[in-house]
């Protein structure tokens, strides 16, 4: 019971900062979407032939759209728990503040990943809403797509808490942007199917975590939902997930109670 | 006698090969204000966090509140206020929002806890600053404000560790003045200092650490007492002069790089006997014992360098 109770402490903590600093996460998860959206999906995808049998007769806004609520996900998530965790346990200290009191460290993480998970619903559901009203999905399923884009989210979440958490030099959390996730962004089959790449990179896709929250969001926002497939993606984003958190907690024990 | 608040036995701290804290033994009474005394790299943080349930013991075996910090460390870390040495106040949010929640996270209802921060702040002297921004407080703000915070679970036991370090002299004067009046509460104080004057002025009882040892133990008055000699002849000679012949002065003589410095319980007598030899120091002061000079003696360096 207790644990539970500090937990919530920790999410309204989060939710407190988030208060005041809302404005600076616009960007990243409700503008920057909105603008690839358009962009690619709407202006450059005029130009795409609707014909193309590997777009599996969507238009091309209706092929980027639900790959977009993954990657606003990611995201979003990488916006949480990368230099906020950062400066909680080393730039600020305010991870220290919390473990000083009865709030254990399984606790604190468990806070800080739930709160993750909100704000990943929050802007995917946003996404989802303005790409819906657009007619972007055309299965009544994609209602469960946000669902999905939070499992991506969680996944990513916990993976890169755990890495903020492990690595030692600041540097290295830029290169996590610039070499980690800008590339998954671009090669994730998020703008093209997979089936374009080379099979090396084809198999290299199939590994990464973002691809399974793209397929999944993918195939309920079109409705082309096997069960097969599913259970891997789900399964897969879930793992990532459950292993993220435990990663981060024996690495924030380290950081915090030494 | 009432079980001790804190209790160690052989507590030792390693990190690695290093040895932070090396077989310390201590108990702390409730209510009385106990200091560690010592320099930089002494082991007193460590100490501090070993007690605080947030830093495992290496060895020995450590009791705070009747618990063991390793299977009760919620436990105890709920009856206890933390004042950290690097202030961790949340710059994002304003000083009553670090407060609030602050209190979330021992469980107290919210109205409670408003209720609280009012007479808090109060304490601290920050009422008019309750809506302020962190970041916005000066260095004595923000270290009355983590007092606060430390205050909001009316903890029976508070560490503070190195309190007044960064401070200018009237901050530092507000708050020993805050502290000593949560002594009067009868709240037990355990503090960490470098200053002697602070272990002076706030300490019941101390121990002075050095190199993960602890060296002494007692009141300020009994250390001095049992170390030292109750007046100190410091004595500064011009750049060049020869080292002058001290020998056979009534007196413990310490040779300093910057200065001498004669124990003596009476200082005119060791003034008069200097010029009687003819000696002429650039300057002369003669001074009550303070801890510093127990800390020379056992040690011989000074507690800053």
């Amino acid at each position: 019971m207790g644990a539970a109770r500090r937990t919530f402490a920790v999410v309204g903590w989060q939710a407190r900062s988030f208060r005041r600093v809302w404005r600076g996460s616009i960007t990243v998860s409700f503008l920057n979407p909105i603008f690839f959206l358009l962009s690619i999906g709407v202006l450059l995808g005029s130009l795409i032939d609707d014909s193309q049998p590997d777009l599996g007769g969507l238009s091309y806004v209706q092929f980027v759209a639900p790959a977009l609520l993954a990657t606003t996900a990611m995201q979003t998530a990488a916006s949480v728990t990368t230099f906020p965790v950062r400066a909680g346990f080393k730039w600020l200290r305010t991870y220290h503040a919390a473990v000083s009191t009865p709030v254990r460290v399984p606790e604190l993480v468990a806070g800080i990943l739930t709160w993750c998970g909100i704000r990943v619903i929050m802007a995917v559901t946003i996404f989802a809403a303005i790409a819906a009203i657009g007619g972007a999905f055309v299965s009544p399923l994609a209602v469960l797509a946000p669902f999905a884009a939070l499992l991506c989210g969680l996944a990513f979440g916990a993976a890169l808490a755990a890495v903020t958490t492990s690595v030692d030099g600041d540097e290295w959390l830029a290169a996590v942007f610039r070499f980690g996730l800008v590339p998954l962004f671009l090669f994730s089959g998020t703008f093209f199917p997979i089936s374009q790449l080379p099979a090396v990179l084809q198999a290299l896709a199939w590994a990464t975590p973002l691809w399974h929250g793209v397929a999944l969001c993918r195939s309920l926002a079109t409705g082309d939902v096997e069960l097969g497939p599913s259970v891997v993606h789900v399964a897969y984003l879930v793992t990532l997930t459950a292993v993220g958190t435990l990663m981060t907690v024996r690495a924030q024990q380290r950081r915090l109670l030494r | 006698m009432a079980e001790p608040l804190i209790e160690a036995r052989k507590l030792t701290k390693r990190y690695g090969e290093f040895v932070a804290v090396d077989g310390i033994e201590f108990t702390v009474a409730r209510g009385e204000t106990f200091g560690f005394l010592g320099p930089n790299g002494a082991g007193k943080s460590s100490t501090m966090r070993m007690i605080g349930a947030v830093s495992p013991a290496s060895d020995g075996t450590l009791r705070v509140l009747g618990l063991d910090p390793d299977r009760d460390g919620p436990a105890i870390r709920q009856r206890l206020g933390v004042v950290p040495q690097e202030d961790n106040l949340d710059q994002e949010l304003d000083v009553g929002e670090n407060l609030q929640v602050y209190g979330r996270f021992f469980g107290l209802p919210r109205d409670e806890i408003r209720r609280r921060i009012d007479e808090l702040l109060e304490f601290v002297q920050l009422s008019d600053r309750r809506e302020a921004r962190v970041d916005s407080l000066s260095g004595g703000m923000k270290r009355r404000l983590t007092i606060a915070r430390a205050l909001v679970n009316e903890p029976e036991l508070i560490l503070l560790d190195e309190p007044t370090t960064g401070l200018d002299p009237q901050a530092r004067h507000a708050l020993w003045d805050r502290l000593y009046r949560l002594k009067q509460r009868g709240v037990t104080l355990v503090l960490t200092t470098h200053y002697m004057d602070e272990a002076e002025q706030l300490c019941d009882r101390l121990v002075i650490m050095d190199r993960a040892k602890i060296v002494a133990e007692g009141s300020p008055r009994e250390l001095i007492e049992r170390f030292v000699e109750r007046e100190v002849v410091e004595l500064r000679f011009g750049e060049g002069d020869a080292a002058p012949s001290l020998d056979g002065l009534a007196g413990h003589v310490e040779v300093l790089q910057d200065r001498v410095v004669i124990g003596t319980d009476d200082g005119d007598m060791v003034v008069d006997a200097l010029h009687a030899r003819g000696l002429h120091p650039e300057t002369i002061l003669v001074r009550r014992a303070t801890l510093e000079d127990v800390f020379l003696r056992l040690t011989g360096r000074r507690l800053i360098d």
